[in-house]
């Protein structure tokens, strides 16, 4: 399992704890937000989850697609420190799995993360929501927002991790992802193609949207998932060209 | 050594790093929508204010909510990492130099980016509010002197978050926990606004300053307005604890 | 039997001809000295034959396998140290090993093999980051040495470190061939060095292989062309020299 030696790599640079931490962070927006000011969303007739997505998801999207950001630029970063990158290629390996694997360890990473989140969102809905679905139907809720959520990060993850192979300087793969997280906070709402845009995905939230946008999105992100990560994959491989 | 000339040699370390066109980038991508959507402007009568007041607010609302100091986090990454590829810091420290001195003509180039990131931020404004006039037939252009008093404002407001950032990037050794908090830190400033202990959260200044500003121009809309004291003293506090405690440790870790 | 043979292998970047037209001959079961001044081109074509750098044009085959067709079986044989050492500085020697025996499929036993053979198994457990550069060069040893391929490229190998460790690393790579028969293409600046370890040399210049054959052949070649011949150095430098006045020193 070649994910492995990517973890090893990942020893002592923060890394998991780092992604853990923010994580735990992100997680304590909505609980936060209920224990201080319940009295704004418990009364509003709609279903808990939804209450509380639509109060918090947007402060844990931004939360999350920077964590994306930092996490993929380390990924990268340990490599090209102190160029081992370089021994990376005169192995065995398909040029492409490096950035295949590393990108398969930061989607595990993103499953803690949004695991944990789906955990607060849960506590938050027992804790200060009736549950007229039960918890059963609250299981079902959270895994459907939450996987959908994870979809929707991995464009993101993949066009960041991309941009951090290609940059061999960090606050560089760091500048342009800052730049981008800001574009899609500017990006204005409401517009299906605009949405697209892979660090503007993250801040949708599939049940306030329209039944068909929520359909089309299902559609469009694999495609995106395919697109960039063929070409993350595909730049491994031409690389060598400009050495 | 004297410390203009350390600050010059700060800034020669950090030619051909292209931070000059991210921060550049950054303004670009802010007022690009600003330009686009200039007719929003006018359909703001529920807040009660102008087109060109609009215009210019909420492009620095979200330069200072976001942009600015997302940048800013970026340049400490530049400036760190300028001395650790390469083991550059040790030369410096092998020196005639007080490591001290070195640190804070390190902070002096943030700042000074800082400043270009702003000023670049008001020449676009410019270059925006100008399009944006032609295309609306209206006069989108406010007085130089009040914009460059509002961008003076923001860079003065942002000197202790600069110091906060500069502060993680000494002390946390490993990247990710430095530039992780230093962004996540970014994120609670909307909500730090809005409370009483705002003035404990140096990420929120150049937020709050622009927002009480809004306040001010949209007749409908009641902000917070700033308060001096404890303001000030809190956030001379800050800016000077986080120097000291930048400055005493620069270079510790390479000396043994 | 040659076990690298290239045919017009070129690298240009834009009108810069990095190496040009070279057919390399390196026969199995030896030690290829490759030599050159600073800018040669020796590093380049080492990357070329590791598929690191796209050559410009021309082939080349290794161990009966053409690349890119076979570059994965290629890499799978070959053991490279090239420029200065690559690892992770976050990992211990014995973990950055770790990561690439397990990417070798090679047994657990391979990483303590390695690092006794360079002499890092004191050191083992301290991380790469904190090594000195003696001691990063011998994990760039350890980490192309490792598994004992039959093919080793190594660039520079003795770079950083002390007499004794120079001495012990050309005992090694004297060794290998009879020892595992393996073959090593290496690079080095020390001539001296190269004249106690290298079956064959070839001499690069600008790009372009001034010489290739044994140091016998050398000889042979310097006495005939009125250079002198008491040693490798002397003979070398008049190589060189006589290569750069004839082409001006360009390329």
């Amino acid at each position: 399992m070649s994910v492995f030696p990517e973890c090893k790599k990942m020893k002592r640079t923060g890394f998991f704890p780092a992604l853990l931490l923010g994580g735990l962070f992100s997680a304590m927006v909505p609980v936060l937000n209920m224990a201080f000011r319940s009295e704004l969303y418990t009364g509003q007739g709609k279903p808990p989850v939804r209450i509380l997505l639509d109060a918090n998801w947007q402060m844990m999207a931004m939360l999350n697609i920077l964590l994306v950001l930092v996490g993929t630029c380390i990924l990268y970063h340990t490599e090209y420190e102190n160029h081992a990158i370089g021994k990376m290629a005169a192995l065995p390996i398909r040029r492409g799995r490096l950035f295949v694997d590393k990108f398969l360890l930061m989607a595990a990473a993103c499953i803690v993360i949004l695991a944990l989140e789906a955990a607060a969102v849960g506590f938050c809905s027992f804790r200060w929501f009736p549950l007229p679905e039960g918890f059963h139907g609250l299981i079902l809720e959270l895994l459907q927002n939450f996987g959908y959520f994870l979809l929707l990060m991995m464009p993101a993850m993949l066009l960041s991790l991309f941009i951090a192979s290609v940059c061999e300087n960090m606050w560089i793969s760091l500048g342009i992802g800052v730049i981008c997280v800001f574009t899609a906070t500017m990006l204005p709402s409401g517009n299906f193609a605009w949405s697209l845009f892979p660090y503007a995905l993250l801040f949708q939230i599939p049940k306030s949207l329209p039944a068909h946008t929520a359909g089309k999105l299902l559609l469009a992100v694999p495609i995106e998932i395919g697109a960039i990560g063929i070409a993350g994959a595909l730049f491994a491989n031409i690389r060598r060209r400009f050495t | 050594m004297k410390f203009f000339t350390l600050v010059g040699v700060e800034f020669r370390k950090i030619r051909r790093s292209r931070i000059q066109i991210l921060l550049f980038l950054g303004t670009v991508i802010l007022w690009l929508p600003s330009v686009i959507h200039a007719d929003m402007n006018f359909k703001m009568q529920a807040e009660g204010i102008s087109p060109e007041n609009n215009f210019f607010i909420q492009g620095f609302m979200g330069m200072a909510a976001f942009l600015f100091p997302a940048s800013m986090v970026v340049c400490t990454v530049l400036l760190q990492q300028t001395e650790r590829n390469h083991h550059g810091i040790l030369k410096m420290l092998s020196l005639p130099v007080c490591p001290a001195k070195l640190c804070f003509a390190k902070f002096t180039v943030l700042l000074s980016l800082a400043a270009a990131q702003i000023l670049m931020t008001v020449g676009m404004y410019g270059v925006s509010a100008g399009i944006a006039s032609r295309t609306q037939d209206y006069n989108f252009l406010l007085p130089l002197s009040y914009v460059f008093k509002q961008a003076g404002s923001i860079l003065l407001a942002s000197i202790p978050m600069l110091t906060f950032f500069w502060l993680l990037s000494v002390w946390i050794r490993t990247p990710i926990f430095s530039i992780g908090f230093g962004l996540a830190s970014i994120v609670p400033s909307v909500l730090m606004i809005n409370t009483k202990v705002w003035f404990v959260y140096p990420m929120a200044y150049p937020f709050f300053v622009i927002v009480s500003e809004y306040g001010k121009l949209a007749t409908r809309l009641s902000t917070a307005p700033i308060k001096w004291v404890p303001w000030l003293p809190v956030a001379a506090g800050i800016t000077i604890i986080c120097l000291l405690l930048s400055c005493f440790r620069f270079g510790q870790v390479e000396r043994g | 039997m040659n076990i690298i043979e290239s045919s017009h292998l070129t690298k240009t970047y834009g009108d810069f001809a990095a190496v040009s037209d070279i057919h390399l001959h390196i026969p199995g079961g030896k030690v290829y000295g490759f030599l050159g001044p600073n800018g040669a081109g020796k590093s380049t074509t080492m990357k070329m034959l590791l598929g690191l750098t796209k050559p410009t044009r021309g082939t080349f085959v290794i161990d009966g396998k053409k690349y890119p067709e076979n570059r994965m079986e290629i890499l799978g044989e070959v053991g490279s140290l090239i420029e200065s050492p690559a690892f992770y500085g976050n990992l211990s020697g014995e973990e950055n090993l770790e990561i690439v025996r397990r990417i070798l499929g090679l047994p657990k036993s391979a990483v303590s093999e390695a690092l006794e053979i360079v002499g890092m198994t004191p050191y083992r457990k301290r991380l790469a980051g904190k090594y000195s550069l003696g001691m990063k060069q011998r994990l760039g040893l350890a980490s192309a040495l490792i598994g004992r391929p039959p093919i080793l490229i190594l660039d520079e190998p003795t770079n950083g470190l002390d007499p004794v460790g120079i001495h012990e690393i050309r005992a090694l790579i004297r060794s290998l061939p009879q020892q595992f028969g393996c073959t090593v293409l290496i690079s080095s600046h020390l001539l001296s060095e190269m004249e106690r370890m290298a079956d064959s040399i070839g001499i690069l210049n600008h790009g372009r292989l001034l010489f290739e054959g044994t140091l016998q052949e050398l000889k042979q070649r310097a006495g005939a062309q009125g250079f002198p011949t008491e040693n490798l150095e002397d003979s070398f430098l008049s190589l060189i020299e006589a290569d750069n006045r004839q082409t001006g020193g360009m390329r």
